[in-house]
Formats: C-alpha cells, structure tokens, sequence
C-alpha cells in the first residue's frame, strides 16, 4: 500500500510574541511538525508496519518549511522520503488555496491508495484540508477517524463523532483524516534518527508542479490577540502546613 | 444577505435559523426528510430533500451542492459538527467556495471572527468569494427576536445520487456523560500533573467539598483517556466561566486557557513556579498536587 501522510509546518508556538499593537510576531519562531500531524505521521507508520508498502510524507508551505531539522524530525518518524512543495508563491494560505496546492503536489508524485490528514492544524485548527483534498481528487473521504485496519484494495476504519461511533468501509484510494487520539506518536530513537538522515527529500516550486498561484478564498481583515484579563497573581510556594494554611485562608472569602 | 442553513439536528437547525434572522434579510432552512409539523422559527422557506432509505447524512452533499447553486445564498449556515464539517468541506472544494470553521461571532456584513493559533488571536475573516459557508454553533448568533412561525413556504429539493457511497458497516451509540460543566459555578480542572486515573478520586473530593464538578486539560482526556472527551476545557473542548476555576497541575497553555479565561476567579496549583499557569492565575501555590489537594479538602469540609 502507498501512504501518503500531510503534515503542516507551523511556527513553533512557544517562540510566538506578541506584538504591541496586538498582532502576533513570528520573527524568532522555529518551524515545527503542526503538533496533530504527528498523529497521522504514526498512523501511516504503524499500517505500513502491518502490512507492506511505502509511507511518504507531504507538506506544502512557504520556502521557510524546507528546514533541514524539522525534515529529519518527520524522516525520523517512519516515512521513507517527503515532498516539500515549498514556495513564496504559498505563503499564510487558507485552507481552499492549501488543498489545491496538495493536490498538485499529489497528482506529481502519481501513485497513492491512502492519503492522511491529521485532526486539525496547530494554527488554523480548520478541520477541512482532508475533506477538500479528498473531493478535489474526487475519491472517497472521511474524517474523525479513531482506527484504521487495511487490507487488499480497502480499509475499514472506525469513525468517532459526538454522539456515534461508526465503522466505515473505504475503497482506495481514499483520503482519510485521523483523530488525535488514534495513537501515541513514536519517541524516534537514535536509530531512527541517524537513518533520517539518509532519506531523500524532495523539494518542489510551483511551476514544478504546474501550478499557478491559488485563488484566496478567504480574506483575514485582522488576527490580534484577545485583551489579557487581569488577574491578582498572589502566588505563594511550598507545600507545608503553614503555606497550605496561609494559601486557604486566602482561597476561602472566594469559596463562600 | 439570504441565508441558507443546513444542520446535522433539528433544534440546532431551529436555533441557525433564529439566529439567522439576526443578521440575513432571507433565510431558508433545507430538511432532510418530510417537512409537516417541523415549523422551523425564523425560516422564510424550507427546501425538503426527500430522505432516502439507509443513506448517511454524508450522502445528501451532491444535492446540497445542487442547491447552493440553485439558491446562491451569500451565507450558507452549518452547524460545526464532525459530520458537517466533512460536508463543509467536500461543498467548499466542489463550488470553490470558502469555510469559516467555528465561528464565535459573525457580523451583518458577513465578517467572521474565530480563534487562531490555539486562542493567542482572533482573526476576523471575510469571504473572498459569493458563497461563504460559515460554521457557527447554534447559540453564537443569539436566539428569536420574532417569529414568523407555522407559515413558511416549502419547496421539495429532488434528491441526487452521491458518486461516492460509503458502506457503513456499523453503527454504535456513545454512553452519554452526565456533566452539566457549562453550567457548574466551580470548576476543578485536573491535568497531566495527575500520574494515574486512580489519583483524579482527590479531584473529585476536591469538587464534592466546594460543589463543583470536575473538568480535565485535553490531554487527560485524549492521550490519557481517563475521562470523557465531552469533560475537556479549552479552544476545541469546552468554553466555561464559572465563579471560580481551580487548576490542578494544568500547565496553563493558551489552547486550554481560553476555555477558562472567562471564570471570576482562577486558583492554580502546580509544582512548576515557572508554570504559565500562574501568570493568568488569581491565586496560586508552588507545590505538590498530591499534599496540597488533601489537605485543602480536609480544611475545606
Ligand atoms: C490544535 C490544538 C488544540 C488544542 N486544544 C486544547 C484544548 O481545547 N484544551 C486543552 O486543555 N488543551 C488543548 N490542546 C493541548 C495544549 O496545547 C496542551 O498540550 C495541554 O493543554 C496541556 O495539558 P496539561 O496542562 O494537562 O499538561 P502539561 O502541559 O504536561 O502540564 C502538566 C503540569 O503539571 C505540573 N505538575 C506535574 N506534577 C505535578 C505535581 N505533582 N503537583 C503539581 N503540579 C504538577 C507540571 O509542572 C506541568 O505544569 C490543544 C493543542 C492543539 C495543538
Ligand atoms: N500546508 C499543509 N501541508 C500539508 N498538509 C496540510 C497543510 N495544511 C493542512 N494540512 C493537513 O490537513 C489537516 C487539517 O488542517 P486544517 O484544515 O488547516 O485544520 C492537517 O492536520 C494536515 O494533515
């Protein structure tokens, strides 16, 4: 079986500021795998350790999402090379531009049955890019996964929405989008690391993949951080009997 | 602005609808399956979609499509539930239309406000395109101001084949949680400061002391799995303001924080004194979760 896993490039969140006049700046931010992706990662993983086949990993972004640390993190991971469409033409996209550019990237690389999408981005948190890939390539796709078991030519998953669960019969190939609790995501070892580094990556612009630039379909008028809200930050530390005493007494008016 | 509205349940369809009317000069409602004695409050107009036989909510999405472009609304309405979020989707990518996912606050213009980035902003987004499908929990938009109930005009939409069908093999209701979190005047929050499922018992007693309920950091819920998915607080889970929030080792990240910023009081214990935590905390301690929750239990009875 060939597996396909998308993955988003995200600023780190921890090196996100912000800026005074609200706005949030990503100038000393690392680049990382969008946390929920790793789920996805280790999905394809553990199907291609059940059953033959080649897992690749797929990312499309802007040129900063070619970092050679954050490569050998998803390499690290289980798939035996990755596609980086990677280009300025493919900055801050919404989620339409983002499943054309995923298309493009997956009609170049031609052959797949099972494509995989995480939950939901880190910073658009969206949940859409799998449905819109799935009908722009127009094979079946679902979403909420919580269990995938393939076999020849299909795979039977297990779907977790609020209220049901159900389980589906795909035919491949079939675009798939995993919750965030199908799995623990590996802890690659030292092994696994050091072989990262021999796995080839594959680094395209848009021409090489004819396409032109997507249409925005979404215009974003501000993105400003909410008003912090006031709190007293009385804090007090230890934990023996007079702090404990001392923290209560300050807890109780609120308490009545 | 016409608004059409689509949801996965009938009173979150109703709720759209009164909403709906906040903000849109037309609204139409689509009904799977017959119309008779569903007056839906707030809708000018209901398109019936005849249900068929063994097919999934999924399987109406060609029609759907169908009659969005009939219709041509400069909103369509979806409740943001699993379900529809995949039609959403699979609507957007058939029409070349825009999604704004989980909407919590939209505009007569049509200017949408949702969360980014776990909460740390809050963008505002338009639609660049004629039709913008808006996902917006029934509630956001308020409820009726009038109603024009009992008289809407009802159209019969004919139902179109799916290309794709997916064969559902089974079908299993979830137990249902029996915590009313949104409605509980104190919160006790447990988080991956807790070691195993076992120790949450002095959360509980906790709760029990000060009448609250007891909530988790999606962790507990998710990779733990020790409580249920419906008890987790933050951007994806729930939004809460009760009186006062205590949070148990929660580190304090901003995706779970936003779901409790909205609370009176806010009381941290974490062992961690850099813990962002105590930085949007009212009242903290440094110390160990399992001396210092017995003990205020104790105290507190
Ligand atoms: C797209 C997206 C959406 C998300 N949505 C949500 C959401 O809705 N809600 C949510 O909660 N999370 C959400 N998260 C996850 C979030 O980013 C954090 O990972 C999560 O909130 C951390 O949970 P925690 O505080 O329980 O665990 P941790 O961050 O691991 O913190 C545990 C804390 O416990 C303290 N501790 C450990 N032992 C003790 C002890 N003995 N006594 C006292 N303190 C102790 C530690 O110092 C630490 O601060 C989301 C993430 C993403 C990417
Ligand atoms: N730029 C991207 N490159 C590759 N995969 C992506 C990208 N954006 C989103 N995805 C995938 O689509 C999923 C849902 O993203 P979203 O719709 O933005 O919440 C993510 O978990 C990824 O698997």
């Amino acid at each position: 079986m060939n597996i396909i896993t998308c993955f988003k490039v995200v600023p780190e969140e921890q090196d996100i500021t912000i800026k005074p006049n609200g706005e949030l700046s990503f100038e000393n931010a690392k680049m990382t795998i969008s946390n929920y992706d790793l789920n996805s990662i280790e999905a394809g993983a553990q199907l291609i350790e059940s059953i033959s086949g080649t897992l690749i990993g797929l990312s499309v972004g802007a040129l900063n999402i070619d970092d050679s640390k954050l490569k050998k993190n998803v390499l690290s991971r289980g798939p035996e090379s990755l596609y980086l469409l990677a280009d300025d033409n493919l900055v801050n996209m919404d989620t339409h531009q983002t499943a054309l550019a995923l298309k493009a990237a997956v009609e170049k690389i031609g052959d797949y049955d099972l494509i995989l999408c995480g939950e939901g981005s880190a910073d658009l948190y969206a949940q859409q890019v799998g449905a819109q890939l799935g009908e722009l390539l127009n094979v079946p796709t679902i979403n909420s996964i919580s269990k995938i078991t393939a076999s020849e030519g299909k795979v039977v998953v297990e779907r977790t929405l609020e209220e049901e669960v159900e389980t589906i019969e795909l035919a491949l190939p079939a675009v798939v989008s995993v919750t965030s609790d199908i799995n623990l995501p590996r802890i690659a070892s030292m092994k696994q690391i050091l072989a990262a580094g021999k796995r080839p990556s594959n680094i395209w612009n848009i021409n090489e993949v004819n396409l032109s630039k997507p249409e925005k379909t979404i215009e974003v008028l501000e993105s400003k951080a909410p008003p912090q809200v006031d709190r007293k930050q009385d804090i007090i530390e230890g934990d023996s009997e007079e702090i404990i005493q001392k923290f209560i007494e300050k807890i109780s008016k609120e308490l009545k | 602005m016409n608004i059409l509205v689509f949801a996965e349940k009938f009173t979150a369809l109703n709720e759209l609808c009164s909403g709906a009317r906040q903000i849109g000069d037309r609204v139409e409602a689509v009904v799977i399956g017959p119309v008779e004695g569903q007056d839906i409050t707030g809708a000018d107009k209901i398109w019936a979609i005849p249900a068929q036989s063994g097919a999934m909510l999924e399987d109406y999405t060609e029609t759907l499509a169908a009659l969005l472009s009939k219709v041509e609304p400069d909103i369509m309405l979806v409740q943001p539930t699993k379900r529809c979020k995949l039609i959403a989707g699979r609507l957007a990518a058939m029409l070349g239309a825009s999604v704004i996912t989980d909407v919590m606050e939209l505009s007569k213009n049509g200017d949408a406000k949702r969360m980014v980035y776990g909460g740390a902003a809050i963008s505002t987004e338009k639609a660049a395109t004629t039709t913008a499908i808006v996902m917006v929990g029934p509630g956001v938009l308020g409820g009726a101001t009038q109603s024009n109930t009992s008289n809407n005009e009802a159209e019969t939409f004919n139902f179109i084949e799916p290309k794709i069908k997916l064969i559902v093999i089974r079908k299993e209701q979830k137990p249902k949680v029996f915590v009313d979190l949104p409605n509980a005047k104190r919160v006790v929050g447990v988080g991956r400061g807790f070691v195993k499922a076992e120790d949450l018992e002095i959360a509980h007693q906790l709760a029990e002391v000060i009448g609250g309920e007891v909530g988790c950091s999606r962790p507990i819920a998710e990779g733990e799995k020790w409580m249920p998915k419906e008890t987790y607080i933050g951007v994806s889970g729930l939004m809460l303001s009760p009186e006062v929030y205590f949070a148990l080792g929660i580190s304090g990240q901003v995706q779970h924080m936003v779901g409790i910023n909205r609370s009176k009081v806010v009381i941290a214990i974490n062992k961690d004194k850099n813990a962002p935590i105590f930085k949007q905390a009212d009242y903290g301690i440094v110390g160990d979760l399992y001396k210092i929750v017995p003990a205020l239990t104790s105290k507190l009875k």
